[in-house]
């Protein structure tokens, strides 16, 4: 069953301000960019080595460690500053809301 | 039985006529004046090759430098308007009026200057250096430095819309403007927001001068800016194209909300509102030490105010996109203009100042302060932008959708009945685009007619079999 995986990309979504939860109250629409794919191509020796280590390493050496065994799919960039006018007729500037470049990190 | 099959073939044909009526009080006029007026106007005649009859003042100061008797004439001019004292080196100095009297015949006396063009401060300063000297007397209206604009293309095309619907034959469809709940989710100026922050370059430039102008001054304490802001302003007006910073400030309204979000458009508490409300005329008289406020200022009298008695409402043959143009030019300049409330039935358009204080010139002031609060062209053609701004939107659409005409008609031809004047469809665009549009309509007219007539006969038959 080879279902192909798709890789770490920019995607995005139509979202009114409201439904970032964020806090805000506007209706004013806005463009959301995430990261999303899968990171496997993109896995170093340590990778494959903390997924051993996972599953035998840490116990034998008397450790619990939990650690993350491969690269994620995250923002390498963020789009500029986002304004919006919300519900009541004020306006807000939000930050780094919005992903511009992707990678596995 | 028989009936009811008669009675859906008349609702059929009535729907089918419903939709050919909507399509054709907005192409035929345009194909109609096409047909009478484009092919000898000189209007079509100015293409790309054609030669202007002015050259910019860059280039015209350039030409006078070359020359040495000139550019030793320009020099001193240029000295007479240095200094606070600029009004009496001009009326006293003989040297300066020498100056001025021989750069009458200069190239730099004719010189205009290209709207966004680079280096148009540049531009207009060297235009002013001759000018500042010419328009003496303060009720009189300085000409525009700007490059003349074309009329209107399709004069006629407003006429015959204007009288189809006084006739009541045809009902008006707002085209390019749908409501798809008529009252509560309507909001034209939210979908201009939409359309913007979907836009990435509009996106960019409006968070720009959002961020800016709601930015408190560490120089000031609480409030903001305002120079930074009115530059921020400009840039967006001059950067976005217009079919996103327009529909930003002339979104039609029909609710208190819209309305008071076009009137926050331009963040009117750092780049509008002030502490104190100046004179009207005290206000010009800054507006005019500014070579980019004054010309503004002039471009606008220039293409939103026609002298009463006149046919059409705006100059240049009812060219409305050049008024609404000038006025978005003026937002960012020491007159920016505004809406003064968030009333949408009744709303007025005023700079921030009063003309209490006038003193013995309380008539001029009032006369300035017209220009904005009652400007016939100016109402007429924020009005009439919501019915034609599907020219630069969807140009690829041809007729709105039977559905959303049928549901939108009767709501806006309440709206227009209060303003009667504005009766217009769409309105071409000046500068490309308008003929094409007419020719690629008037098949789809014609097709729309023919199909019609089969379901009209049909129905006539049908009628006849059940009598």
């Amino acid at each position: 069953r080879a279902r192909r995986q798709k890789p770490c990309t920019l995607r995005e979504l139509e979202l009114t301000v409201s439904e970032l939860g964020l806090g805000y109250e506007s209706d004013e629409t806005v463009l959301l960019r995430y990261c999303s794919g899968k990171c496997t191509a993109h896995r170093h020796n340590y990778d494959i080595t903390m997924e051993h280590m996972m599953r035998t390493g840490f116990k034998k050496k008397g450790r619990k460690d939990k650690v993350i065994n491969g690269p994620c799919c995250r923002p390498t960039a963020f789009e500029k500053d986002f304004s919006f006018l919300d519900n009541n007729s004020r306006y807000h500037t939000i930050q780094n809301v919005s992903a511009k470049n992707c990678g596995c990190v | 039985m028989k009936s009811v099959t008669v009675w859906m073939c008349i609702c059929i044909s009535l729907l089918l006529l419903d939709k050919a009526a909507s399509s054709w009080d907005g192409p035929s006029a345009l194909s109609v004046s096409l047909a009478s007026g484009a092919p000898g106007s000189p209007s079509t005649a100015s293409g790309p090759g054609a030669q202007p009859e002015w050259v910019d003042c860059i280039q015209a100061s350039d030409m006078c430098n070359q020359n040495p008797y000139c550019s030793s004439r320009y020099r001193v001019m240029r000295q007479c308007l240095v200094g606070k004292e600029k009004e009496a080196m001009l009326d006293n100095n003989r040297e300066c009026q020498a100056a001025l009297e021989v750069l009458l015949v200069s190239p730099l006396y004719d010189c205009r200057c290209k709207r966004g063009m680079k280096k148009e401060l540049q531009c207009l300063q060297n235009y002013w250096t001759i000018h500042m000297g010419l328009t003496e007397g303060g009720d009189m209206e300085d000409s525009s430095p700007y490059e003349p604009v074309a009329p209107n293309r399709h004069p006629d095309a407003f006429r015959l819309a204007s009288i189809s619907s006084v006739s009541g034959m045809l009902t008006v469809a707002p085209k390019g403007f749908h409501c798809p709940d008529a009252e509560r989710n309507c909001n034209p100026c939210l979908d201009a927001a939409k359309a913007c922050n979907l836009n990435g370059s509009c996106k960019r430039q409006r968070s720009t001068y959002i961020a800016t102008c709601s930015k408190e001054d560490p120089n000031k304490g609480e409030t903001c800016s305002k120079k930074r802001c009115h530059k921020a302003l400009r840039l967006f007006l001059d950067r976005v194209p217009t079919e996103f910073s327009h529909r930003l400030l002339f979104c039609p309204c029909q609710t208190e909300g819209c309305a008071e979000r076009r009137r926050q458009t331009i963040v009117p508490d750092c780049s509008y509102k002030d502490k104190e409300k100046p004179n009207c005329l005290e206000l010009r008289g800054i507006c005019r030490q500014d070579p980019l406020c004054r010309s503004r200022l002039a471009d606008y009298i220039v293409n939103c105010w026609t002298t009463p008695h006149t046919v059409s409402t705006c100059p240049n043959q009812d060219n409305h996109q050049a008024c609404l143009a000038s006025y978005a030019r003026l937002i960012g300049t020491e007159i920016t203009p505004n809406y003064v409330d968030s009333s949408f039935s009744n709303w007025t358009i005023s700079p921030w100042c009063t003309c209490k204080g006038s003193g013995n010139q309380e008539e001029e002031c009032l006369n300035f302060l017209r220009y904005f609060t009652d400007n016939t062209c100016l109402r007429n053609a924020i009005q009439a932008f919501g019915y034609g701004i599907d020219n630069t939107q969807n140009k690829n659409v041809s007729v709105p959708g039977p559905s959303a005409t049928s549901k939108t008609g009767p709501d806006w031809s309440t709206g227009i009945s209060e303003h009667p004047s504005v009766t217009i469809p769409k309105y071409p665009e000046p500068r490309d685009g308008g003929l094409d549009l007419g020719e690629d309509h008037s098949p789809c007219l014609c097709a729309n007619v023919w199909a019609l007539l089969p379901s009209l006969a049909l129905a006539l038959v049908l009628a006849q079999h059940a009598l």
